[in-house]
């Protein structure tokens, strides 16, 4: 049995708020199963720190984490990621 | 006003003047800043924070306050007098306001002035009759003073800035996540104004990071209990049930959210995917529908949308949902290959 939508959104809500990404910038959404994340990938503006190389290599691992975590939501059959400033290019997250 | 500022405080007040320099032109950074350099005892500082705040709006209610009770703490009045009455014309039965204005003129010598603010403040929330009962000033169905409880009461407007200094602190960890020293802060942040619903949402919110959902729930409950308008409370409330896998006291709490914030399309979205969860699927097109006439770019509410047209055979109305999609991100194949597969 398909786990519930509104469930997996409440999921999805909660690994967001917890998590270093500026969700304001993300719209999120749940279709019998299939989560699909819309807007600009950024981290919140207490991590401003750093170099830009290293700022994009702290983003994309947080990307990696997000996808992963998300993925792991029982009930989650695929994640459909549409950014604006990230790409998926052979299973790798890159920057555009 | 000093607080004993330790080193969790010290640190926090220069991670927030870093994030001051970074982002001038943040109302709400302005004022959590002014908060630390008062509480610090930097009350000229603080002031220029303050008024820097109110520059960036005008509106910011925490900031006038903080700045009023400055004042107060100045022994300057007529400066604080006239932030209060500003507030008051805003919205006269404002019991918080009252209370206020009763401590200034009390402070000030105009007792009669007083003894109205305060009987007003009673007459608009009946909490304040509890609190001056606690302080000894209500007694008998009126309000009375001797030489002790006046001098508590007027120190009582202190209450409002250390509580929203230890609000502060305590949000400060809980995005560190540090939730046990925030959960600690923002209680006694309740405990010395326990009237005050954001605190109580502050505290669900730890609660809610914390995977705690039980004492989410209480906490929000207490937040919509304090300020029945607080819709977002609903709301949090309905998606904490939401990770409990309760979806009936979700649907419940979701709906509460939808009336009071109808113009909030991504309530409807959530209120929808709740009715479609249950298989009240007209009940979840009508809030698509809703959403959608909020945000029309609304494109998750889109793809459930023609996901369920396409469910109940519509095939013509799932079409028309997936080519406005396809208008809006030609590359989502996903959404071409259903409509390919309908449309043949």
């Amino acid at each position: 049995m398909l786990r519930e939508d509104f469930v997996i959104q409440s999921e999805i809500r909660r690994i967001l708020v917890r998590s270093n990404v500026d969700y304001s910038k993300i719209s999120f959404g749940t279709v019998k199963g299939v989560v699909y994340l819309r807007g600009t990938f950024e981290l919140s503006r207490l991590y401003v720190n750093g170099s830009s190389e290293g700022i994009i290599e702290f983003t994309k691992k947080n990307l990696v984490s997000l996808e992963k975590k998300i993925r792991s939501i029982p009930g989650v059959i695929d994640v459909n990621f549409q950014l604006v400033n990230w790409k998926k290019e052979k299973g790798q997250w890159v920057s555009k | 006003m000093r607080i004993k500022m330790n080193s969790i405080y010290r640190r926090i007040l220069r991670e927030i003047e870093k994030e001051v320099e970074v982002h001038p032109n943040y109302a709400d950074l302005q004022n959590q800043y002014a908060l630390l350099l008062m509480a610090d005892g930097r009350m000229e500082e603080a002031k220029a924070h303050f008024l820097e705040a109110l520059h960036l709006n005008p509106k910011y209610r925490e900031a006038n306050l903080n700045l009023c009770f400055l004042y107060m703490e100045e022994g300057r009045w007529a400066e604080a007098k006239e932030i209060l009455l500003s507030e008051l014309r805003r919205d006269s039965k404002d019991s918080f306001i009252h209370h206020a204005l009763g401590i200034l003129s009390l402070q000030d010598g105009k007792r009669k002035e007083g003894i109205v603010h305060l009987q007003e403040a009673i007459r608009h929330n009946s909490y304040y009759r509890e609190f001056y009962k606690r302080k000894g000033i209500w007694q008998g169905g009126t309000i009375q003073f001797n030489q002790k409880s006046l001098g508590i009461l007027k120190k009582t407007h202190l209450n409002y800035h250390y509580a929203q200094f230890h609000n502060l602190i305590g949000l400060f960890l809980a995005k560190s996540g540090r939730s046990r020293q925030a959960v600690a802060e923002l209680k006694r942040a309740l405990k010395l104004k326990p009237d005050e619903f954001i605190f109580y949402a502050n505290l669900g919110t730890v609660y809610y990071y914390q995977g705690d959902y039980p004492k989410a729930i209480q906490s929000f409950e207490k937040a919509v209990h304090l300020d029945p308008s607080y819709g977002m409370g609903y709301a949090n409330l309905s998606f904490i049930y939401g990770l409990m896998s309760r979806t009936k006291e979700a649907l419940q709490y979701m709906k509460k959210a939808v009336q009071m914030n109808p113009n909030y399309a991504d309530l409807h979205y959530n209120l929808a995917l709740l009715y479609s969860d249950r298989k009240r699927y007209e009940r979840a097109i009508l809030e698509l529908k809703k959403a959608l006439r909020i945000n029309p770019n609304y494109l998750f509410a889109r793809i459930n949308l023609g996901v369920l047209y396409e469910d109940q055979k519509k095939w013509r109305e799932a079409r028309r949902e997936y080519q406005k999609i396809l208008q809006i991100t030609p590359e989502d194949e996903s959404i071409r290959k259903r409509l390919e597969r309908i449309s043949s």
